[in-house]
């Protein structure tokens, strides 16, 4: 009988330790994911510049010219589409958005990429992909809130994504889209800077989802 | 939005918990939690490796560079915050580990316990990861919940005794295990998997927003076929009342297990007729088993809805 109850004990002791060994292995990681993600993002520093779009809903006319000038900028794949202007239904409201990729702070694309194709810049907060590491696996696609990479499958087989026109910005210009803006709808510079504009907001307007996922680097002020 | 893990990624997902599952499934009869049953000691080690490394393989047909580049997957092991990266190394890890035991078993020796131990670890982490995969994922809100990898890991262990079931059906033939013990855990582990697939799916439809969108796909809209039909009834209720109907069946005719066994041994006829009969309806209900788990992730994989859908409002 009272091997029986070691017995039975130990078997009880064993269960306990195997569920709390499981919610071990699954909650740890969950909660430390975020924390890993956001040193890797290099965010540690609050120091370290975030460059970022800020875009004037009120000034936009849907011409579209920021998102013809990135084609013609940085030559997307047939399928691919860097920036994009959306359109709010009714059209006739007039509420327009241009987006592309937001250079969060707290990228989840950079999270999730097994290769590292991800990297944050220091100096200015960009958040550049490296085509020639990145194999196609799709999952920064479900992890960027924005859908930002792009991926054509047919095509080349790897993600692409607006690079913020880092290479024209090291030599000192502008990122194209914000050049071929006619009516200053969409600008650019240091985030902290932007985010105090009379009127600009968080990009939770419009239905966009919350910022608090990755933290982006835009700003809008919003149509009324 | 256009969704880009199709069905090779739901069969990877899939053959990586079962063939964990069936690992697990082997390690818990060499403890004698299943009965005494030399098939269900051996089948499951067999197979565990096979059906992940035949997943792993999936997966790498279905990366846009897996076939061009195949040198860029070295690059997947890079990343420690990436739980792809954590699930590369966890499968190679497992696959390795694997092959050794099966060849122990194989070679008729006796496994290394540190070997067999450190094994069940890796497969029980290969059920975790196929599930953490997508729960981490706070841009697809159906998935981003804790409780997925608990589904995860219960159903791989549901469907990995199945398939060790089934094959040690076929390898060892007329040796039978020990259905009542079996049939017991296979009642535990599909009632937990329906008030988890219940919870999840209920949690979700009343979460509002995109997360209820994903759960009515399942409940009411393009999937319910598959939700409703092929997992609802054929991989869970359906199981969950036979693994009943024998655990009463086989309880009350002997409490020591082998009762087919016994009926086969003993001669009488009806009785044999009897054990095959239920015997064969096992199998079935194990066959099901692994349909439901292999449509179960096919479910939450094209359930899958981003947080925002490119629409302005
Ligand atoms: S917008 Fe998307 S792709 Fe760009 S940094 Fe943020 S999470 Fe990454
Ligand atoms: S598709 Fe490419 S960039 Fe995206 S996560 Fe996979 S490897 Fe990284």
């Amino acid at each position: 009988m009272s091997k029986l109850d070691v017995k039975l004990k130990r078997r009880t002791a064993l269960k306990i330790g195997a569920l709390t060994a499981a919610a071990v292995a699954v909650g740890v990681p969950m909660g430390s994911l975020k924390e890993a993600s956001v040193k890797a993002a290099g965010t540690e520093s609050s120091e370290s510049k975030q460059l970022g779009f800020m875009y004037d809903q009120t000034k936009c006319i849907n011409c579209k010219l920021c998102a013809k000038a990135c084609k013609e900028t940085n030559k997307w794949e047939p399928g691919a589409e860097w920036r994009k202007v959306y359109v709010a239904e009714p059209a006739s409201n007039k509420v327009y958005l241009s987006m592309s990729c937001n250079h969060c702070a707290d990228p989840a694309c950079m999270a999730v990429c097994p290769v590292k194709a991800y990297t944050k810049r220091d100096k200015d907060g960009i958040v550049a992909h490296n085509t020639k590491k990145c194999v196609g696996c799709a999952y920064c696609l479900y992890a960027c809130p924005y859908h930002a990479p792009q991926f054509v499958k047919s095509g080349t087989g790897a993600v692409t994504k607006c690079s913020f026109c880092a290479e024209i910005q090291d030599q000192g210009g502008k990122p194209a889209c914000v050049s071929a803006c006619p009516t200053g709808a969409l600008t650019y510079g240091d985030i902290t800077e932007l985010r105090k504009t009379p009127g600009a907001v968080a990009p939770e307007v419009n239905g966009l989802p919350p910022a608090s996922i990755t933290n982006p680097s835009l700003v809008i002020i919003p149509k009324v | 939005m256009h969704l880009h893990w199709q069905w090779l990624i739901v069969i990877y997902l899939f053959l990586g918990g079962l063939g964990a599952g069936a690992y697990l499934t082997s390690y818990a009869a060499g403890r004698g939690w299943l009965g005494n049953s030399p098939a269900l000691q051996r089948a499951g080690y067999f197979i565990a490796a096979p059906i992940v490394a035949f997943g792993t393989v999936l997966l790498v047909f279905d990366l846009g560079q897996g076939l061009k580049k195949p040198w860029l997957l070295i690059g997947l092991l890079s990343n420690f915050s990436s739980v792809m990266t954590w699930g590369v190394y966890i499968l190679a890890l497992f696959i390795c580990v694997g092959l050794v035991v099966a060849f122990f078993v194989w070679k008729k020796k006796a496994i290394p316990g540190a070997l067999e131990h450190l094994g069940a670890l890796l497969a029980f982490s290969t059920c975790a990861y196929t599930g953490l995969l997508v729960a981490v994922v706070e841009a697809i809100p159906f998935w981003n919940t804790y409780v997925m990898p608990v589904l995860f890991v219960v159903s791989a262990i549901s469907t990995g005794l199945s398939i060790t079931v089934l094959v040690g059906n076929i390898i060892d033939k007329g040796v039978h295990a020990d259905e009542y013990k079996i049939s017991k855990l296979h009642f535990c582990l599909v009632s937990v998997e329906i008030i988890l697939v219940a919870f999840i799916f209920s949690v979700a439809n009343a979460g509002g927003g995109v997360k209820a969108a994903s759960a009515a796909q399942a409940i009411s809209g393009g999937l319910a076929l598959w939700f409703w039909l092929f997992l609802v009834v054929l991989g869970l209720v359906v199981p969950l009342l036979i693994s009943a109907f024998a655990v009463r069946k086989l309880g009350r005719s002997a409490h020591t297990g082998h009762a087919l066994h016994a009926a086969a041994g003993s001669g009488n006829t009806v009785a044999l007729e009897q054990g095959q009969g239920l015997a064969n309806v096992l199998l079935l209900s194990d066959a099901l088993v692994v349909l439901g788990g292999f449509v179960l992730r096919y479910v939450v994989i094209f359930a899958a809805l981003p947080i925002w859908n490119g629409t302005l409002m």
